[in-house]
């Protein structure tokens, strides 16, 4: 029935086909003609139509109204402008999509400009800190320098060692959990602007297993929180503040010896 | 569309000073073919007291290989009072169609026709055309 319809508007299609071949033509008429070009139905009433136009091009028209018209077209070619262009729905739906998705990829390319290994996890942990209450943590009064030893006899953790810059400041808890991947983070809650220290094992190579180094402070942001991550002996270090960098710029860039 | 040069001079002015009025007046409407339309209409209400074409069974042929040759016989006037004696909407679609000026999709927006109408209009105009063609100038062995 589709075929049958699509028949009968294409036979339509031809009934009203171009007298000039040097006419332009939408997609469905130079369809319909290419599907009979040849055909000797077609040909014959190309050639009555081309007569027929010959003989009404003919056809006198008094020279009073024969002066309006010059060796114009009658109808003038719409002139093609970029306003123009830039109203035609289709371009204007491609134009938006192009920009969105533009705007996608502008916006992971900017998001992904200071990714570094393990800062999808210094993000989870930014998110954890935030929502951390004092009363989940075991409560600790010391350096926080000096709880790695602790990490190491009751947990087994090695290498979780608090850098120089904040081993000083005094604790108000501790605890180890693990992840929603297994892997054993330490953190600690300090008196310091209530900032939040995370220890965790820096990401791996997935074929070689070698750690991801990277080298010196990185700082990664999450609703509110900013951390700054550094890596050490195959375990990631992160001072968490709900600020700005500006807040923890003054920790990191003086490293004590 | 009228047949007669007296008439359509009459439409062509009365056509251009209405829009000459409209251009002064700042209402000169946007869309491309109002003159156009605005012709065919004035056309079409010239005509409507004339006398009118009586409605007989028109004959109707095949379009032949020779009908280009017999076209080519044809007094321009006498092809122009052919079309002009259409019954509209055919006289519409005959005249705007072999003007070779628009396609046809600006044929259906002028003559405010659809696609099958102007398909069905243009078809039975070629083989009317054709049968008088035939009357006119007989081809050797055709009866």
């Amino acid at each position: 029935m589709k075929l049958l319809s699509l028949m009968r508007r294409q036979r339509a299609l031809l009934n009203c086909a171009p007298i000039r071949a040097d006419q332009s033509v939408e997609r469905s008429m130079r369809a319909a003609i290419s599907r009979v070009d040849g055909a000797a139905d077609f040909i014959s009433q190309q050639n009555f139509d081309r007569a027929v136009a010959r003989v009404v091009r003919l056809i006198p028209i008094p020279a009073e109204s024969a002066e309006w018209f010059s060796e114009k077209d009658l109808v003038p070619a719409s002139r093609w402008t970029w306003k123009k262009m830039m109203r035609n729905p289709a371009v204007l739906a491609i134009s938006i999509a192009v920009a969105v998705i533009a705007g996608v990829f502008v916006f992971n390319f900017l998001s992904n400009l200071n990714d570094f290994p393990a800062s999808a996890t210094a993000r989870k942990l930014l998110g954890t800190a935030a929502s951390t209450r004092p009363v989940m943590l075991d409560p600790v009064n010391a350096e926080a320098g000096t709880l790695s030893d602790l990490f190491f006899m009751k947990y087994g953790l090695e290498h979780y060692d608090v850098p120089a810059e904040f081993a000083d400041f005094g604790t108000i808890g501790c605890r180890v959990f693990e992840d929603d991947e297994s892997r054993r983070i330490a953190q600690i809650w300090v008196a310091e602007k209530r900032m939040q220290l995370f220890l965790f094992p820096a990401e791996r190579d997935s074929k070689t297993g070698a750690v991801m180094r990277f080298p010196g402070w990185r700082y990664v942001h999450q609703e509110g929180w900013t951390g700054a991550v550094t890596e050490h002996s195959g375990v990631c270090f992160m001072a968490a503040i709900r600020g700005r960098d500006k807040d923890l710029e003054p920790y990191v860039a003086t490293p004590k010896k | 569309m009228l047949g007669d040069s007296r008439k359509a001079q009459e439409v062509f002015h009365a056509t251009l000073r209405e829009a000459a009025q409209g251009a002064a007046h700042g209402e000169l409407p946007s869309e491309p073919f109002w003159l156009f339309r605005e012709a065919r209409w004035r056309c079409l209400e010239a005509t409507k007291n004339d006398l009118q074409p009586e409605t007989v069974e028109i004959d109707e042929h095949d379009l032949c290989a020779a009908a280009a040759s017999q076209i080519e016989q044809l007094d321009p006037v006498q092809l122009a009072i052919w079309i002009s004696a259409a019954p509209d909407p055919q006289r519409s679609a005959l005249a705007l169609f072999y003007l070779d000026e628009f396609d046809y999709r600006e044929i259906l927006d002028l003559a405010e026709l659809k696609l099958n109408e102007l398909s069905r209009l243009l078809a039975r105009g070629r083989r009317q055309l054709q049968a008088w063609l035939d009357a006119k100038f007989p081809r050797p062995g055709h009866a």
